[in-house]
């Protein structure tokens, strides 16, 4: 990509880098709260069990095999995700139908579904008693499965995103002279959707590899990931000594594959243009079909198991849905939201930060998933050992959802600033704009609707369970993730309804969440307008 | 954006949050800690302190993480101490002994007060065995043999409390090396391991959409599903195999913080515990039974099939010897090995 050497390219980071508080305190703000909330605890940890610290836990061939299965594992759902994904995001992000917001709004669920509950879903489809006429339960087929449930939306929207920010005028081109849309995708589409991909396949391998609920409830203790163990080593034996070799070996593999993401993201890093193609009807029945197939695809990945979830929630009965009026579950609720927006505004600043810095060096930008680096069940531990006067505080607990959510907007800010067309604002500054002002004007409405994709995701996180489950709680912040794992952890087929009622109340929550964040504004209306009308128009529409 | 003009009030108002109230006392409970909100109102009533229940993960993770906190104590008083972990908790110096006076029908070692009391045990799905028209087994031996192939699924010992009661009752049972043979040979039976009791009940159960009729579950189970049942079942659709050696028959119990505060408030919350209201709320809350005997039993305990006389277990040796059988648990059925 010559992009990257532009001049102009550099010139328009330059005038970035003028706002980027480069030494103000603002700067440290994530660095600051990654030493205090992950570094200083897992330090901790380590040096409480360093006396007993020893690779032998790691001759042991089981444990080996479970490492490399892990490998397997996560590189497959990589590919999985990858061979699937780009073509159904092609043609999320070209085809226009009926209803395709909320679908984009929609696919973004499984994030946020207990994994338990998750995998009752799954079970009702091809379970032993499933509507399929199948049996998957403990095949990998089903584990597969529960893999790229979980992770195809993560490829997808960023698919979506990038394939949707490809330059009108680059494709015009390509397309006058005479390239067949399959040349097209390769020699224009494809690598400016590289750099997007590259940071969903990175997260998809560090979920995977680290610790894969579903894939593991739905296959068997077989398939167990070394996470469990290192949690049952932690909270189960306190051998803290093999725990924390067995822990720096798996950051060792986590750290490479974070540092190798933020290597490829520079590396593909190019300034683009601001010339939105709108998605129109698919025309021919070429298209129709594809687009018939894509949504098919991402029903049957995505969408059944949530469904069957409604679906057994709907047949639970009017007795199951009084649930949703007990005073536990409206605490719940109100927690899960009032949680939910302080977790996303301390994400937000965090986000914000850390993506502005991230552009300075690539351990910077690999420390972005610094989160999904470590082990969360170490992190936990060396909290309680470092604070434990502070581990019942609501302050931890937040931090822990920001810490675990904000990610999620730093790699997608940092994403659109790599991209972000210098003329703008060099434009806008030339004309007598503070750079104050034209960061606000031109920069932020460029970057704004990436940084609305990190919260929604965000906010999904903040929703599910993730590790917070580890860290100390009070009954009086219950969620409602937690409440309907309190609900599944007795016996009784009320409880089993309730959970499911729940959970249909957690998606219907989650999904408000995702259509308030993701409300265009009017600018963004204006200009998508504006994209429908010319395709070849390039001035940003001002407000 | 609306979030953002809201957070500094939000983050104020949480952060003055625990600054609202004068004394407090600091329990420490596992996460199936439930009683009824009127009760916990009462004794902060009667005590004038303030409860304040902190839930740390299961039972031997709430142990542990005790234990790594006996510098800066994070807690006044714990319940949730079982006969499983109490020898680890003593040994550990953890535990402040109390023991109040009054007649129970079970009691721990070590200074820690009993509360309730319950049984691990296998729970049978009924209708799966009418309509296959097999008998129960009548031993854990019989769940070896090739009738009762791919029909048991356990929670794993390593990650779940009653996964690891039913492995320390076979081992009490029939002696370890007689109990690894056999956990050997249900290994090679098909047995499957869930990671917990949630996901063994709940995804491969026969009665809720598995396809295994025998689950290591509890005792009260059974009435559990009486009481939590849409339409009031007379029956329960699922009962208690108790066999040889595979009951575990727990005791649950609270004990004073080494180290922690509130001292007086505590010995009251603990004597609290063992009051009649209390006694008689758990059974239906926690689902064990009272250790008082004055508590009278709750009726629905009747579509419980109480185990009979089982041998108390052996606290030392699960304190001693339990990480030794969870690693060669793991190794015989995870790993195939001996």
């Amino acid at each position: 990509m010559g992009g990257a050497l532009d001049p102009r390219g550099a010139q328009g980071r330059a005038v970035i880098e003028r706002f980027d508080p480069k030494r103000t305190a603002l700067t440290l703000l994530p660095l600051l709260f990654l030493a205090v909330v992950v570094v200083a605890p897992l330090a901790r940890l380590l040096a409480e069990g360093w006396d007993h610290l020893s690779a032998n836990i790691l001759t042991d061939a089981y444990l080996r095999w479970r490492i490399v299965w892990s490998l397997i594992q996560a590189a497959v759902t990589c590919v999985l995700t990858l061979l699937l994904g780009v073509p159904l995001a092609w043609a999320l992000a070209r085809f226009d139908f009926a209803g395709r917001t909320l679908v984009l709004r929609l696919l973004m669920l499984p994030f946020v579904m207990p994994t338990l509950v998750a995998g009752l879903g799954v079970l009702a489809l091809a379970g032993p008693h499933g509507v399929l006429p199948f049996n998957g339960q403990d095949t990998p087929w089903l584990l597969l499965y529960g893999n790229l449930f979980y992770n195809l939306p993560l490829v997808l929207r960023a698919g979506v995103d990038g394939i949707a920010a490809v330059p009108a005028s680059r494709l015009a081109a390509a397309r006058s002279l005479g390239a067949t849309p399959w040349r097209t995708f390769w020699r224009v589409e494809w690598p400016a959707v590289r750099p997007w991909l590259a940071s969903a396949l990175c997260l998809v391998f560090l979920y995977c590899f680290s610790g894969f609920g579903l894939a593991l409830l739905l296959g068997g203790q077989r398939y167990a990931t070394v996470d469990v163990e290192i949690y049952s080593l932690v909270a189960y034996e306190l051998n803290l000594g093999d725990a924390g070799a067995l822990a720096l070996a798996m950051m060792a593999i986590t750290g490479a594959a974070a540092l190798g993401y933020a290597w490829v993201e520079k590396r593909l890093a190019a300034p683009g243009k601001l010339e939105p193609i709108a998605p129109r009807k698919p025309a021919t029945l070429a298209e129709r079909a594809w687009l018939a197939v894509a949504l098919l695809t991402l029903l049957t990945f995505s969408g059944a198991p949530l469904i069957a979830v409604l679906g057994r929630a709907l047949m639970a009965g009017p007795d199951a849905w009084a649930v949703l009026a007990e005073p536990d579950t409206l605490a719940a609720l109100a927690n899960s939201g009032r949680f939910s927006l302080i977790a996303l505004g301390l994400a937000s600043v965090l986000g914000v930060t850390h993506a502005l810095i991230a552009r300075r060096s690539l351990w910077l930008r690999g420390a972005v998933f610094l989160p999904f680096i470590v082990s969360p069940v170490c992190v936990a531990f060396g909290l309680l050992l470092l604070y434990p006067t502070w581990t019942a505080s609501l302050a931890l607990l937040l931090s822990a959802y920001a810490l675990f959510a904000y990610p999620f907007i730093a790699k997608a800010l940092a994403a659109a600033l790599d991209a972000l067309p210098a003329s703008q604002p060099q434009a806008a500054q030339s004309l007598g704009a503070t750079p104050w002002r034209a960061f606000w004007r031109v920069s932020w409405p460029w970057l704004l609707p990436a940084f609305r994709r990190g919260l929604a995701f965000a906010a999904a996180t903040t929703v599910g369970e993730f590790a917070v489950t580890l860290f100390l709680s009070r009954p009086e912040w219950m969620t409602l993730t937690t409440l309907i794992y309190q609900r599944l952890g007795r016996p009784g087929s009320a409880n089993l309804d309730a959970a499911l009622v729940l959970s249909a109340l957690l998606m219907l929550f989650a999904l408000l969440a995702f259509v308030l964040i993701e409300w265009p504004s009017p600018l963004e209306r204006a200009r998508r307008a504006l994209a429908g009308r010319a395709v070849a128009a390039t001035e940003l529409p001002h407000a | 954006m609306f979030t953002k003009r809201l957070l500094p009030l939000a983050l104020v108002a949480a952060g003055l949050a625990p600054f609202a109230h004068a004394a407090e006392l600091r329990v420490l409970t596992h996460d199936s800690f439930e009683l009824p909100k009127p009760l916990i109102a009462q004794f902060e009533k009667q005590s004038g302190v303030k409860l304040s229940i902190i839930k740390a993960g299961d039972a031997g993770a709430m142990v542990n993480k005790l234990i790594l906190t006996k510098a800066n104590p994070i807690a006044d008083v714990a319940f949730g101490i079982d006969n499983s972990l109490v020898g680890k908790a003593a040994a550990a110096g953890v535990i402040e002994p109390y023991a109040p006076a009054g007649k129970v029908l079970q009691s721990l070692p070590d200074g820690v007060v009993s509360v309730d009391y319950g049984y691990v045990t296998l729970n049978i799905d009924k209708a799966w065995f009418a309509k296959n028209g097999k008998p129960l087994p009548t031993s854990l031996d019989a769940l070896t043999t090739p009738a009762y192939k791919d029909l048991l699924v356990v929670p794993n010992p390593a990650t779940s409390s009653p996964g690891l009661a039913f492995l320390s009752a076979n081992v009490q049972g029939m002696g370890e090396d007689k109990a690894f043979a056999f956990w050997g040979k249900l290994r090679d039976n098909g047995v499957k391991v869930a990671k917990g009791w949630s996901e063994a009940y709940y995804t491969d159960f026969s009665r809720n959409g598995g396809s295994r009729p025998i689950v290591v579950s509890y005792a009260t189970s059974p009435a559990a599903e009486v009481f939590y049942s849409k339409t009031k079942l007379t029956e329960s659709p699922t009962a208690n195999l108790n066999l040889p050696g595979g009951v575990f028959q727990q005791v649950e119990g609270a004990a004073l913080i080494k180290g922690g505060g509130e001292r007086a408030a505590a010995k009251q919350f603990i004597d609290y515990l063992r009051s009649s209201p209390v006694q008689q709320a758990l059974q239906t809350t926690m689902w064990m039974y009272p250790v008082n005997p004055a508590a009278a039993i709750d009726p629905v305990f009747k579509h419980a099939d109480k185990p009979g006389a089982v041998p108390a277990a052996d606290s030392k040796a699960i304190a001693s010897r339990g990480q030794q059988w969870v690693a060669r648990w793991t190794r015989v059925v995870l790993k195939g090995g001996q």
